[in-house]
């Protein structure tokens, strides 16, 4: 696809996701990537009001639990207008990441599993994390990335989580999001997915917190949002 | 008679030709003792996806399932001698209390049951490189492609005192029994004196012999033992992590413990427990005597490692031996990464992308990345960490080498370090 036929798009799904997520849905299947569509679920705010783009301070990391209830995901206000991105993997395959969303296209959402080996923020740990330009790791010396300090795997969440450097393969899937009259809504995942091995891994610790991995695995239908600083009682930075 | 080798010049060897191709020599020319094979075939003939692996360990493993998941096509057979997979890294954390010895074992029925990998329980005989054959007691299976992850062996034959040692006083550097032994030792000791020997580079996983000292004192002091440690150590420095090291040594377990450099151990009488050194004699109580190591003996049988080799030669890139479609990967080849259960692992993948590739008659594009990061315990709570990468480009053909260390003490490395194990250990069994 032409950058121009690439732009079009884009501005075509910017617009779309104004009005409804189904388009942005087929829009992105229709290139061929990986799309895939899940329970359109509102992002709310611990009280449970719709959380507004105002309450999303940026560089700051908050977590919401989507496409499953188990499954964190990192909500990120990057506070800059990031745009589409084309993803390769390394296979050759490729898809198009959609850019931010919300007014200045500034908010982006990534699945909080480490595509290399899984770790993701539990009440306890979190060992994967974003780095703030105020705050950058001390170990790589890199900001505005995801990193994970297990095994130093570092994502750039400004360009679809794309892998910048580490044992990570493919970049963290993204959680795709729609803005619609000042309320986001998470809608589906875009890259590669590591949910089924999430669950595999971790069945024992699902079965401890959810009851049971069936119940684990229920596709949420509307996110809490809280900060991972308030989430996990200890965040692991590298 | 054996054949000469044909040479392979140094630019071949290193860069390799079109993508990751190495210029290698074919089976026909390398030197084999030749030995008719008797026995007979376990399974029928290979159908030019075959991929033999010898080694269950974290480099076998790893290659297993990822050739099958690079390449679905692939058949693939992991030939290990052990039922149960034990692992080596962590056992530290084992002999200090502060895992179970169940958290270092894993069955290897994922392999099976989930990626399709044949796993055979068995000891290997020989290796024929010519016919392409490995041999187990039963009978002989041929293979394409041939990955060897055979890890280390003591290399003890010329120094016949560690041979007692090993009864006595167990290194624990390979995985199972050893270590058993040793936290035994370790719980029940209640004498004075303490040897711990570290032999000269390369050996197994570089921090492993200083991360013991360091937690042995630790221990020592929760213990509230009086105890004191001589740390006979062959090399003039910790080869990794030394100021972190250093800084234990010489400040914080300053009167616990003797830290004798560039020391080389000349002899041991188990009986009077008495170590000799090229320094003086050091009489102890307990000891844990860590002797050189090598790769195993097979590779130099089958003629993979030449004499007064101690380790293989491969395309540091590639993995690839002398021999076409040979691999060795892990502790027994010379690689640009340290010898470490995690370098196997990286090492692993990374071949088992070229394999899937010429089974699928598809060339590498990208990066191909080699990566060690490693962790070392300063005592029984604090962790140090150390990140080794080696990315290759295969469109530029260049390596990009990055090497970052971390030698500050901190509560929340320890915690990385358990993770970075369990994230391992996660995908080789999931």
């Amino acid at each position: 696809m032409d950058r121009r036929n690439f732009l079009k798009l884009c501005s075509s799904m910017a617009v779309a996701s104004m009005l409804d997520t189904g388009v942005i849905g087929r829009a992105l299947a229709s290139q061929g990537g990986d799309f895939k569509k899940y329970e359109k679920a509102l992002l709310v705010k611990e009280d449970g009001t719709p959380l507004k783009v105002e309450d999303i301070k940026p560089h700051t990391t908050y977590i919401f639990f989507y496409p499953f209830v188990s499954t964190p995901a990192f909500l990120l206000n990057l506070d800059k207008e990031v745009g589409p991105v084309d993803l390769e993997l390394s296979d050759g395959s490729k898809y198009k990441w959609p850019g931010g969303v919300g007014p200045k296209k500034s908010l982006v959402a990534y699945s909080a599993i480490c595509s290399h080996q899984l770790s993701y923020p539990t009440k306890d740990y979190s060992f994967i994390d974003y780095y703030s330009p105020e705050n950058p790791s001390k170990t790589t010396k890199r900001s505005g990335v995801i990193q994970c300090c297990a095994h130093l795997s570092i994502f750039d969440p400004s360009q679809g989580g794309k892998v910048l450097d580490g044992p990570a393969e493919f970049p963290i899937s993204t959680v795709v999001l729609s803005y619609e009259e000042g309320k986001l809504y998470a809608v589906g995942t875009l890259g590669v997915e590591v949910y089924q091995d999430f669950f595999d891994v971790y069945k024992r610790d699902l079965r401890k917190q959810y009851g049971s991995s069936r119940k684990a695995k229920k596709k949420s239908k509307e996110c809490k949002v809280i900060e991972v600083s308030k989430y996990a009682k200890e965040s692991i930075k590298c | 008679m054996q054949r000469k080798v044909s040479s392979v010049n140094r630019r071949q060897f290193l860069l390799g030709s079109g993508g990751l191709a190495v210029a290698s020599v074919s089976a026909s020319s390398f030197p084999v003792v030749a030995k008719p094979v008797s026995k007979s075939s376990l399974m029928p003939s290979p159908k030019g996806n075959r991929v033999v692996i010898v080694g269950g360990g974290w480099g076998g493993i790893t290659a297993a399932k990822y050739v099958k998941k690079d390449n679905p096509n692939a058949e693939v057979i992991l030939i290990e001698k052990n039922h149960m997979f034990i692992s080596c890294p962590m056992s530290n954390h084992f002999l200090f209390g502060l895992l179970d010895y169940e958290s270092l074992c894993y069955p290897y029925n994922t392999l099976r049951v989930k990626h399709d990998v044949k796993v055979i329980n068995d000891r290997v005989l020989d290796i024929d490189l010519r016919s392409k054959k490995v041999v187990l007691p039963e009978g002989f299976i041929e293979w394409d492609y041939l990955i060897l992850s055979l890890g280390i062996e003591y290399d003890i034959d010329d120094k016949p005192f560690y041979k007692d040692s090993l009864e006595f006083f167990p290194p624990g550097f390979t995985p199972g029994s050893e270590h058993l032994y040793l936290k035994r030792f370790i719980e029940e000791f209640e004498g004075k004196d303490i040897v711990l020997t570290v032999p000269k580079m390369p050996y197994r996983c570089p921090p492993a012999p200083y991360e013991r000292a360091a937690m042995l004192l630790s221990y020592i002091r929760s213990e509230g033992l009086k105890a004191h440690l001589y740390f006979i150590d062959a090399n003039p420095n910790p080869p990794v992590l030394k100021d972190g090291f250093l800084e234990a040594y010489k400040d914080f377990y300053k009167s616990e413990a003797d830290y004798l450099t560039s020391t080389q151990v000349k002899d041991i009488d188990v009986a009077k427990k008495v170590v000799k050194t090229d320094k003086g004699d050091i009489k102890f109580d307990f000891a844990s005597i860590i002797p050189p190591m090598r790769a195993p003996k097979l590779l130099e049988r089958i003629g993979l490692l030449k004499r007064g080799q101690k380790w293989v030669k491969v395309n540091p890139l590639t993995f690839e031996s002398e021999v076409k479609n040979v691999f060795v990967i892990g502790d027994s080849a010379s690689t640009y990464l340290p010898k470490s259960g995690y370098a196997a692992h990286s090492e692993a993948k990374v071949v088992a992308k070229i394999v899937a590739g010429r089974i699928a008659n598809r060339k590498i594009k990208g990066r191909i990345i080699q990566h060690g990061i490693c962790y070392a315990m300063v005592n029984l709570k604090a962790a140090m960490m150390l990140e080794i990468e080696f990315i290759y480009d295969a469109n530029l053909k260049k390596v990009k080498p990055v090497k970052r260390e971390d030698n500050t003490w901190k509560v929340s490395t320890a915690k990385r370090y358990y993770e970075w194990a369990k994230g391992v250990w996660r995908d080789m069994f999931n």
